[in-house]
């Protein structure tokens, strides 16, 4: 039993670290917690079916097409609600991000309706839908190694992307100081939009696998997601990507072990519960370099 | 001088036709509220209320309203929360245009409205609300009853599904899987009190938050006690996602479950892991009446889905709020004491649900039926129990 809580937990983990990655990401460029992010996640699998359903095209293709209409959608969010308060109080760019997330989710029930939706199971290849090992009880499917190898091969991609580009390279000299990077030449508007459009298709594939492993999406599936998501991002240590991978994977074992075995009311609870504790001794995160405050 | 005057007139003259105009709709119309999800996450089955209850409207303006007045309705949006529906019951009281309200669709939004409904005097129909305590605190200083409900209650609804379990499909052990509310706590308390009796062995309780999506802690904890039937004690929503899920855990058990797992939705969102499903409906369409076979049929016509059993109720649960103001005029307490009059078979409201009539705590005795998925459909059960 506690080899498949592991399981479980695990393939719930590494969903959370791929929206996670959304929220660190923008927090270690702007500082600031894009709460439209859950909605992003949401939007991303809504695209993937209609491209199935409405346009008839294979599981890959759409989720690639997603993937990039989500990339745009998060570059479109930050034109449209940030840029224009980039040097307002941060409080006012909070506020818009938790107006945007409202507007977004609202949205999505106009165009696609406020009931759940199948995900349209003949699309997707058939091998994800059977059992891949199975011994002592221990049920692991083919969708969950292939949500495993594509969240793996994500962080991969990631990792190239911000530590060996020059697109990277800016995007972590922003992190650092703004105005500094500013007056190097670094374009601040552009990198913070590459930077959204990354963390948001990361944000669409999340949603997309999300719902094909359970088999439903709602036009409320982006505010649980979210903010469970960004509470792996703090408990990893915001801004810092590998801390949102594991982060994520904490919160997902944590939320099995102690729905299996403490009490399935409290599986919340538990996953906070190890969130306050690793906040209290580890303020800035599990990965989180103690940040000096900048001037 | 003189076509100044005029023209003031004529100004006032046609002030005067517009307000008398504006005065003269809100005379011929009768409105009623309700309340219940029209966002959140229980959105969807509020949009199945309000079908029913435009079904019921449209067919009773159709044929030319009542007492030539036609019938309006507010829906107000309480998202299943209870504090919400505190909120909207205030409101809804306070205009006095409205006469009755049909709601709420949950249980708990039901009885968080219900103290502004009993001390200010609106009747209130829930078509769906199946607690037990509404029963309790549904009534004023005198005693009147304010709420009435054309669902039956959990406690006959869990009690039947334990004896059916146990009974009919012939199960040992059982594992609960139940909805942390009013409505999942007080059907799985029912059903676990009537298997204690007949000997029925639960051997698991677990249970989950509303819009929760992974329930595999849960069912992994549940496999291990090998039940041969799981009990959903909850909605359909998470208990596609929890068939599902059972089924990929290798967990191949009897699957059984209440009114709130009735929905077309279930089997499209569980797709072959909702067969061999079992549920209690108020409300069966094989089993129905013509009059119920034309409500199906044009719902299906105007909505493009199939209806469920809680269109149906709403339906209903709008014809005897209407039936009342249809006896008893605008006056809000005089539609309560027409509704309460509905109290013998032979006042009962006839209905495409069946004849509802009303004890003094506002339940009505209804029967349940059985259905189970079969190839991907609901079919009644081979064998329906008294």
């Amino acid at each position: 039993m506690l080899e498949q809580q592991l399981v479980n937990g695990l393939t719930l983990g590494v969903i959370y670290a791929l929206i996670a990655v959304g929220y660190t990401m923008v927090y270690g460029v702007i500082e600031l917690i894009n709460f439209a992010h859950g909605e992003v996640y949401m939007i991303g699998a809504f695209l993937c079916v209609t491209f199935i359903t409405a346009v008839g095209l294979p599981f890959y293709v759409s989720m690639l097409l997603a993937m990039i209409c989500a990339a745009a959608i998060g570059v479109s969010i930050d034109r449209i609600a940030y840029r224009p308060l980039r040097s307002s109080p941060r409080l006012a760019v909070l506020i818009t991000a938790i107006g945007m997330s409202i507007f977004l989710q609202n949205l999505a029930m106009i165009i696609w309706g406020s009931r759940p939706v199948p995900f349209p199971q003949d699309a997707v290849p058939a091998y994800l839908k059977l059992t891949a090992i199975e011994f002592s009880g221990v049920h692991l499917s083919w969708l969950q190694l292939f949500i495993f190898a594509v969240t793996f091969s994500m962080m991969l991609l990631l990792y190239v992307i911000i530590n060996h580009t020059r697109m990277g390279t800016a995007m972590r000299a922003l992190a650092q100081n703004r105005t500094c990077s500013q007056l190097m030449g670094v374009n601040v508007n552009r990198v913070i939009a590459f930077t959204f459009a990354l963390g948001s298709s990361m944000g669409a594939v999340a949603g997309v696998l999300v719902a094909v492993y359970y088999n439903t999406l709602s036009p409320t599936m982006g505010y649980v997601a979210g903010v469970k998501a960004f509470a792996a991002a703090v408990l990893g240590g915001i801004g810092s990507v590998p801390g949102a991978m594991l982060g994520g994977i904490v919160l997902g074992i944590a939320e099995a072990l102690g729905a299996g075995y403490v009490s399935s009311l409290y599986r919340d609870g538990v996953a906070y519960a190890v969130l306050i504790a690793v906040i209290i001794f580890r303020p800035s995160g599990l990965l989180g370099k103690a940040l000096v405050e900048k001037a | 001088m003189r076509s100044l005057k005029l023209a003031r007139l004529a100004v006032l003259a046609s002030f005067l036709i517009l307000g008398a105009a504006g005065a003269a709709a809100a005379a011929d119309t009768i409105k009623i509220a309700v309340p219940s999800p029209f966002t959140g996450a229980a959105a969807g089955y509020g949009d199945n209320v309000k079908a029913g209850v435009e079904l019921k409207l449209a067919e009773i303006n159709a044929a030319g309203g009542i007492n030539g007045k036609q019938v309006v309705a507010e829906f107000l949006d309480e998202q299943c929360d209870p504090k919400e529906a505190a909120t909207v019951a205030a409101k809804i009281v306070q205009d006095d245009a409205i006469v009755g309200v049909v709601g709420h669709l949950c249980s708990s939004a039901h009885l968080a409205a219900l103290p502004n409904y009993v001390k200010k005097g609106i009747v209130a129909v829930s078509p769906t609300a199946t607690n037990v305590t509404i029963s309790e605190k549904n009534k004023d200083k005198a005693g009147k009853a304010w709420s009435y409900r054309v669902v039956y209650r959990d406690d006959f609804q869990g009690a039947f599904l334990a004896r059916y379990a146990s009974q009919v499909l012939g199960l040992k052990a059982i594992a609960v899987f139940y909805e942390n509310n009013d409505y999942g706590i007080g059907l799985k308390e029912a059903f676990v009190k009537e298997a204690k009796k007949i000997g029925l062995a639960v051997v698991g309780e677990e249970g989950y938050m509303k819009g929760a999506s992974d329930f595999t802690p849960q069912l992994t904890s549940l496999k291990s006690k090998n039940p041969d039937g799981l009990f959903i004690s909850g909605y359909y929503n998470e208990g596609a996602l929890i068939a599902t899920q059972a089924k990929k855990l290798g967990m191949n058990v009897a699957k059984f479950g209440a009114d709130g797992l009735d929905n077309a939705d279930y089997i499209k969102l569980a797709a072959d892991a909702a067969e061999n499903t079992y549920m209690t409906v108020p409300f069966l369409a094989e089993a129905a009446s013509a009059d119920a076979q034309a409500f199906l049929k044009k719902f299906a016509d105007t909505y493009k889905r199939e209806s469920d059993w809680m269109s149906a109720n709403a339906f209903d649960a709008t014809g005897v709020v209407l039936e009342a103001v249809k006896a008893a005029g605008m006056d809000r307490a005089k539609v309560r004491d027409a509704i309460a009059a509905m109290n013998s078979p032979e006042t009962g409201f006839k209905g495409i649900t069946g004849n509802t009539y009303f004890d003094a705590n506002g339940d009505c005795l209804k029967n349940a039926f059985v259905k189970v998925v079969k190839g991907g459909t609901f079919v009644p059960a081979d064998k329906q129990m008294e």
